[in-house]
């Protein structure tokens, strides 16, 4: 008895030294696999919001279907169960399983619906993770700005990529234990990691309207695109950025490449009459000429070098201020050649034009104007008009703003804010850049001759009742790229402009390239800015400047 | 002698069990704590599950909510169906309301009479 007993205890020493010595690691190794359960930490970006406040783009915890081929029975039953649930041809999905393999993705990101049929069809060798994905529940709106992320979740456009590194953030690992039946226990850590939030300058519902009247606009002229910024000029907040045509971002794999482009800062043109700014301003600061200085353009033509160029319509003797009120294009060459080359170079450059604006969104370009040492016989004539130069809208709605807010050239952005999950700013936007390039004499001499543009000239389309309108129209031939000359169909219509005149509330420029019927900017783009400001001005709650005050309301608080 | 070893034999009687009672105990509590940890482990590790599921779901309807609340969708039927249009830009007086007799001040500076403010 005692013999049995001592070789027991032998025995199970001599496991025991089996157990926790010899094989020590190489069970102690299967143990963790076994209870440790390794989870990725799950990554979410940061929301987009707009100035309100309001979501413009967020984050949903979707299943994403997978398959193991090792335990899928390939039998047509299953095939057709799963092609009827994802609504998808069975050779499709076929092509997505292979033969053999312990992992494959069949389709990422169900919608909640469809993922719950498949669970419901029980099909052995199916299962489901977790994954985040990027909805923008405004659909279209904004999305030339927001952007838009691919299905890993990696940033393709606007925001989504010049933020990319404050709006996502690094994931990690977590290690949790779980016991014999699977049951996982807790690890006391949080297995969500979110990116830091942005807060835009835009306004959704500024934004909606301007889309809304673009839109029209294209569909009324069969124009092949348009545009139109909506910025506040004091701050360089921009209110509103549209594009036509538009896509869905939160279908971006089917928008087309010309849809996601974002012409507002991609695109050049040239700006045609409303680059008379150049000149005129140039022009009033020299103290060349003032409002009231008369030049005779009534041979409605002027030749520069060895080119003749007309006047639209022809006048008789203008002064300064009907120069461009009327859009002159003999007037302007007259006062540019006055100026001369190299001022007009050098007022085209304090307006911005050649360089990047410094917009926070990525493939912005800055345009071009050639030094005046490579101009031709011809170019001070073209360029005093707008020609052989090239502008983004938004270069050239930044050039007007300093008219509007007193001679300083802003600097746009579409950011406002970045704050992190736990609500801590990291960033604001506080405009310290703002560059004086012109006297606020002139600006307010420049202003007046903007709204006698809307009053009586070109712009008449774009006044509004109860309020100043202070703007410029300009009509440019478009380069036909097959023959490299000026072309007699495609035009770029355009209107600038800001409202109301004396205390602008925002500065607005409609672009509409290649309109059909009409060419003018007085006739295409003006109608735009009015339909668009009117709307505008009562979603702001800005009451009218010729309010009689029998139509004054008193409400009380 | 006698009267020494009956007394040792009596704390022997006492002690020892007590002691194996104690180590029982000792032994018992520990595993009974431990199963407890455990057991509020398995209890929040379901709680967490619970909550990433709430979680989910209320992303999903936030989703929504914000899809629905969508400015130009609400312009596009109020328009379309109520005939809502955009408000005229009449001038607006606000005027608040006096909140009640305010407190007399004693001041050599001019007394100011309390009214409507306007802004």
């Amino acid at each position: 008895m005692n013999t049995i007993i001592i070789f027991s205890f032998f025995a199970l020493f001599l496991r025991l030294t089996d157990l926790m010595i010899l094989n020590h690691k190489l069970l102690s190794e299967k143990a963790k696999q076994q209870h440790i359960k390794v989870e990725d930490i799950q990554v979410r970006r940061g929301i987009i919001f707009d100035r309100e406040g309001r979501q413009l783009a967020l984050n949903l915890e979707l299943e994403s279907l997978y398959c193991e081929p090792e335990n899928f029975h390939l039998d047509n039953e299953n095939i057709r169960k799963l092609s009827f649930a994802l609504s998808k041809e069975p050779e499709v999905i076929l092509t997505k399983i292979p033969e053999e393999g312990k992992f494959v993705w069949i389709e990422r990101k169900l919608e909640p619906d469809i993922a719950e049929r498949i669970k419901d069809l029980n099909i052995k060798g199916l299962g489901f993770m977790n994954e985040a994905k990027r909805v923008y529940p405004k659909g279209k709106l904004a999305s030339h700005i927001v952007g838009s992320v691919g299905v890993d979740n990696q940033a393709l456009e606007g925001i989504e990529l010049q933020f990319d590194r404050y709006l996502k953030t690094r994931g990690g690992k977590v290690f949790s234990e779980r016991d014999a039946g699977g049951r996982t226990l807790s690890s006391g850590v949080n297995k969500e990691a979110k990116g830091n939030n942005i807060v835009l300058t835009i306004d959704e519902g500024l934004q909606g309207i301007v889309e809304k009247e673009i839109e029209k606009a294209m569909v009324k002229w069969r124009a092949a695109a348009a545009s139109a910024i909506m910025m506040d000029p004091f701050t360089g907040e921009i209110l509103a950025l549209a594009n036509m045509p538009s896509y869905d971002p939160n279908n971006t794999g089917k928008a087309k490449d010309f849809e996601k482009r974002n012409r507002a800062i991609t695109d050049c043109y040239e700006p045609g009459s409303t680059f008379k700014i150049a000149v005129g301003i140039g022009a009033l600061e020299e103290n060349i000429a003032t409002p009231h200085s008369l030049f005779d353009v009534s041979k409605g033509a002027i030749e520069v070098g060895r080119k003749t160029i007309h006047d639209v319509h022809r006048h008789g003797v203008l002064t300064f201020k009907e120069v461009i009120q009327k859009s002159s294009n003999v007037g302007a060459i007259m006062i540019g050649m006055k100026l001369g080359k190299e001022r007009i170079y050098k007022y085209a450059k304090l307006l911005g034009v050649g360089e990047k604006t410094g917009v926070d969104l990525p493939g912005e370009v800055s345009g071009w104007i050639h030094p005046p040492e490579r101009w031709s016989g011809t170019s001070i004539g073209a360029i005093s008009i707008g020609q052989e130069v090239a502008v983004t809208p938004l270069q050239i709605l930044r050039a007007y703003s300093a008219i509007a807010n007193g001679g300083f050239l802003v600097r746009p952005h579409v950011v406002s804010e970045i704050i992190s999950p736990e609500g801590q700013t990291l960033f604001s936007s506080i405009d310290n850049e703002r560059k004086r390039i012109l006297s606020s004499k002139t600006a307010e001499i420049f202003r007046e001759i903007l709204k006698s543009v809307v009053e009586g000239g070109t712009g008449e389309k774009a006044s509004i009742e109860g309020d100043e309108v202070a703007g410029k129209t300009g009509t440019a031939q478009m380069i036909d790229p097959k023959t490299k000359r000026y072309s007699r169909e495609k035009f770029v219509s355009s209107f600038i402009g800001f409202v109301p005149a004396d205390k602008p509330r925002f500065a607005l420029i409609v672009v509409v390239y290649e309109p059909k019927g009409q060419i003018y900017g007085g006739v295409v783009a003006s109608p735009v800015f009015r339909d668009i400001a009117n709307q505008a001005l009562s979603y702001l709650n800005i009451p009218r400047r010729d309010v009689p005050y029998e139509t004054t309301l008193l409400v009380a608080k | 002698m006698i009267r020494l070893g009956r007394k040792k034999n009596m704390m022997s009687l006492i002690i020892k069990p007590l002691c194996i009672v104690l180590l029982l105990a000792g032994q018992f509590s520990l595993i009974w704590l431990k199963s407890n940890v455990l057991t509020l482990e398995y209890k929040i590790g379901l709680l967490e599950k619970m909550k990433t599921e709430h979680i989910k779901e209320r992303r999903l309807l936030l989703a929504d909510k914000a899809g629905l609340q969508s400015l130009e969708k609400l312009e596009a039927s109020s328009m379309e169906n109520d005939g809502f249009v955009f408000p005229d830009r009449v001038r607006v007086i606000h005027i608040k309301r006096q909140r009640g007799p305010l407190p007399h001040k004693a001041s050599l500076e001019k007394r100011q009479l309390a009214g409507p403010e306007l802004w």
